[in-house]
């Protein structure tokens, strides 16, 4: 099956290790993956999109039917750890595309001296909704300060609740698997991509 | 990473396209490897720094530049060890006078060359196409497409070197180097030849390049290229993929797989020949694929080197047919599905995808005038205090030489504190010159550690002895930052403790004739403030002020190996803070937020982000931050 999930955020925030984790948990369950990484110019705060593109493995042809890059209106997911940047990449969401965003507005550097103002929170899901109707906003940061008491499993969150409302070709098992061989802290991160799920399904 | 140290032939892992070259290199068998690290290739050279206790054979080096990383691995080669050296594309500026010998001299075993590239310009200053290089140097390039192929293209280019006793370029844009997808392993070598494996046979009409004997090698290096440009069509480097009618397309690299999608796109079934080696070409070809069309495309990054090539030998073998590319495509800027797929349909009149057009309507009417996001320094960095106190020091009232590396952030708003940034050491370079025609206006360079050593020295040097009026700040942060943490000639141990031993820069300093040299505790801004006017203060000659502090990533690493009995963060006293804006917008540390709508709003330190540089309480001018410290275990402050 195909499908393609684009990840966007702000560099510092975890969207590229999002990306791989959705990525290794392909190869484990033997399905075709590829994609793209694109960080601005700096280590922080700039622009970071992860494109994860699942396609059907063919054991007889390696090499991916696919580019690296989601195309325009493409993607069957968006994830997105701050408002501002869902609606910067809305070039790819589609009417059926389901959004996840993180509540969560991070002013840029320009709002920050008053060369630009943040749009309201309202404003920017309500042009987001004109693209699709199914935008969940969820306030990650949030949830991964009270579990977690840090800000280390917005991304396990993020990943528990993409799995609870898309339609991931990838399983359970090697999501939790992949979390396991990745990450030293692999308790928090098996116990964030959980309550990511059940929020998901409370929301 | 370790899995691509695995000798598990047919097994299946993810990888970055950089991953993928790092494991030809070892399926290829290098026993030398060197480079000054560049995004976006610099994972290379971490991908074999991380795997030398499983080769030990191995010689892995970050050099001091380029150029001394092209003249290692060209004497690795010549010592029979097969050799890599990498380098971002502008780095090809730098290594290009050892590369225009190199196919004089032809290699002993084999030497590839890998170039990031960066059409886009996403993390440097030019989006130069190296490729132009290959007309002059002769040396042959290979264009990988797919993960799979970085790394057997990787392997072909060490065999491509010995058979025709040339260096091999292996291009590698940005998008190949991040691209992140499914690598199929093949088998490492029985046997590995590196340190101490190599033997030097001397062969002077081969490596003395003088006189007469520099034209024989030249004749040579033209026959060497002549031999590989006939034996290409038996190489399958290149493809043909069939289509119906009598259009088609010549593309290469990544932008074969983004002109796939985008004809899929535009449902066109059209030939395709992919050419996996892009310099030279082979005429006849190249003549057969084209010469059964009436027009053809040729989809490339950049400024149409292969379109040049191609209609240069078209137009010898009398195929007359319609040639485009750079008329429909961007000669500058990286080119992308959504770029190929709107010119193509523009050019072939056909309709753009309904997804595509919808989604390319909305985002123009939805996300006009929206704020940017630039990127900013990390938080806690000690060049974000330097540079605050550059702007605060000099009031502005100077000129501001900038230069390469994270430093290049102080360019950015809210600083703006460059005023220009073009190569490599720019920054003292161009400000000592500048320095003997204009009037009293200071200058005030700035200069990296990593950069410095690079190729900044002889600038220094040049500057001293012409008695340049000028300040030289380097900001001393002990690591190659800005391409993830390379050891630079100033690292003095690793986080986890492992020693290095560092040039002694106040010494260097010092034997080069430099007389005022002060240091600075970035951190310490009132102090660093005044360090930087006393040296505005004094006339005459060049005044350095090091900036030194360790990169804030790093020292976090570092605090993970020697934990502190401290619990300590920071805070604004809502109560006395005046909302002066200082920390927020002047010095604009991330981690200092806003709350609050209207009047109402406070600034506050998010106590999960600060990493206690201190800066910005000892900036505030009413005192409003402060610092708290708690014994680990204990309930007093
Ligand atoms: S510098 Fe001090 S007074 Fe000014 S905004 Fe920051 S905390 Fe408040
Ligand atoms: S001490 Fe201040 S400037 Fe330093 S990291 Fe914390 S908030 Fe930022």
């Amino acid at each position: 099956m195909r499908y393609d999930i684009l990840i966007c955020g702000i560099g510092g925030q975890g969207a590229i290790s999002l990306g791989t984790i959705l990525k290794l948990a392909a190869i484990r369950d033997g399905i075709g993956v590829v994609g793209a990484e694109r960080r601005g110019g700096a280590q922080r705060e700039g622009v970071v999109t992860s494109n994860v593109r699942y396609y059907p493995h063919n054991p007889n042809n390696t090499s991916a039917p696919i580019s690296g890059l989601i195309p325009a209106g493409g993607a069957d997911m968006m994830i997105a750890m701050e408002p501002l940047e869902a609606l910067r990449q809305i070039r790819y969401l589609n009417e059926s595309s389901v959004v996840i965003i993180n509540n969560r507005p991070l002013m840029p550097v320009h709002v920050r001296i008053g060369d630009f103002s943040y749009p309201s929170l309202d404003e920017i899901y309500a042009r987001i909704k004109e693209a699709t109707p199914l935008v969940h906003i969820f306030d990650i940061d949030e949830l991964s300060l009270a579990y977690f008491h840090s800000l280390r499993q917005v991304n396990t969150i993020s990943l528990g609740l993409a799995y609870a409302l898309g339609n991931l070709p990838v399983s359970k098992t090697a999501i939790i698997d992949t979390l396991t061989e990745l990450l030293k802290n692999s308790k928090d991160a098996i116990d964030a991509f959980a309550r990511g799920c059940e929020t998901a399904k409370c929301s | 990473m370790k899995e691509l140290a695995r000798n598990a032939p047919g097994k299946m892992i993810l990888a970055m396209g950089n991953d993928a070259i790092v494991r030809g290199g070892l399926e290829a068998g290098i026993g030398y490897f060197s480079t000054y690290p560049g995004t976006p290739a610099s994972e290379i050279g971490e991908g074999y720094a991380a795997l030398l206790d499983e080769f030990p054979h191995l010689h892995a080096e970050f050099s001091v530049n380029e150029h001394v990383a092209a003249h290692g691995a060209l004497g690795a080669s010549w010592a029979g060890v097969r050799a890599m050296t990498t380098m971002k594309h502008v780095g090809m500026n730098v290594a290009a006078e050892v590369l225009h010998f190199a196919a004089y001299t032809g290699v002993k075993a084999g030497l590839v060359v890998i170039i990031g590239s960066d059409p886009g310009a996403t993390s440097s200053t030019s989006e130069q196409d190296d490729r132009w290089y290959s007309l002059h140097t002769h040396l042959p390039i290979l264009e990988p497409s797919t993960i799979q192929e970085a790394k057997d293209f990787t392997v072909r280019a060490f065999e491509i070197s010995e058979r025709y006793n040339l260096p091999v370029i292996l291009n590698a844009p940005s998008k190949l180097c991040h691209n992140i997808g499914s690598l199929i392993l093949g088998a490492l070598p029985k046997r590995f030849v590196g340190t101490g494996g190599g033997r030097f046979d001397r062969n002077p009409s081969r490596y003395i390049n003088l006189f007469a004997g520099s034209v024989a090698n030249h004749k040579k290096a033209m026959e060497h290229k002549e031999h590989l440009r006939a034996d290409i069509p038996s190489l399958s480097l290149n493809q043909v993929f069939k289509g119906s009618g009598s259009t088609g397309f010549i593309s290469s690299s990544v932008n074969f797989s983004y002109l796939k999608e985008s004809l899929s796109l535009l449902d066109i079934d059209a030939p395709i020949m992919k050419l996996g080696i892009t310099h030279p070409l082979n005429a006849d070809e190249i003549a057969a694929f084209a010469g059964k069309l009436t027009r053809l495309f040729v989809v490339e990054d950049l400024e149409g080197f292969l379109e040049f090539q191609i209609k240069a030998l078209l137009y010898e073998h009398n195929v007359l047919i319609s040639i485009e590319g750079k008329n429909i495509f961007p000669p500058y800027g990286e080119l992308d599905v959504d770029t190929i797929t709107i010119a193509l349909a523009k050019a072939l009149e056909k309709p753009l995808p309904p997804s595509m057009e919808r989604a390319l309507t909305l985002e123009k009417k939805l996300t006009a005038g929206i704020p940017p996001r630039q990127g900013s320094f990390c938080i806690g960095c000690p060049h974000r205090a330097t540079v605050y106190s550059i702007v605060k020091a000099t009031d502005r009232s100077a000129i501001f030489a900038g230069d390469i590396g994270c430093y290049t952030l102080s360019s950015l708003p809210p600083f703006r504190a460059f005023d220009w940034v073009t190569c490599m050491n720019c920054g003292v370079g161009i400000g000592q010159g500048m320095r003997q025609v204009i009037g009293d206006e200071p200058i005030v360079a700035y200069v990296g550690d990593s950069t410095f050593f690079h190729s900044g020295i002889p600038g220094l040097i040049n500057a001293v002895q012409q008695n340049a009026d000028m300040v030289l700040v380097i900001l001393d942060n002990k690591w190659v930052a800005m391409t993830g943490h390379q050891p630079s000639p100033t690292t003095e141990s690793s986080p986890r403790g492992e020693k290095f031993s560092p040039v002694d820069l106040k010494l260097l300093l010092k034997s080069v004739g430099v007389r005022y040299v002060r240091t600075a505790n970035p951190f310490n801004i009132k102090a660093t403030i005044s360090t930087i006017k006393d040296a505005l203060c004094e006339k005459g000659g060049v005044r350095v002020i090091i900036a030194e502090a360790e990169c804030a990533l790093q020292n976090e690493r570092r605090k993970k190996y020697e934990p502190s009995p401290y619990e300590r963060y920071h805070q604004i006293e809502p109560d006395i803070c005046q909302k002066c804006n200082e920390c927020y917008v002047q010095l604009g540390c991330p981690a200092i937020r806003k709350s609050g709508e209207g009047d109402a709003f406070y600034y506050y330190i998010e106590e999960a982000l600060c990493v206690n540089c201190g800066a910005c309480r000892d900036l505030c001018p009413n005192t409003a931050i402060s610092l708290v410290e708690i014994r680990r275990g204990k309930a007093a402050s």
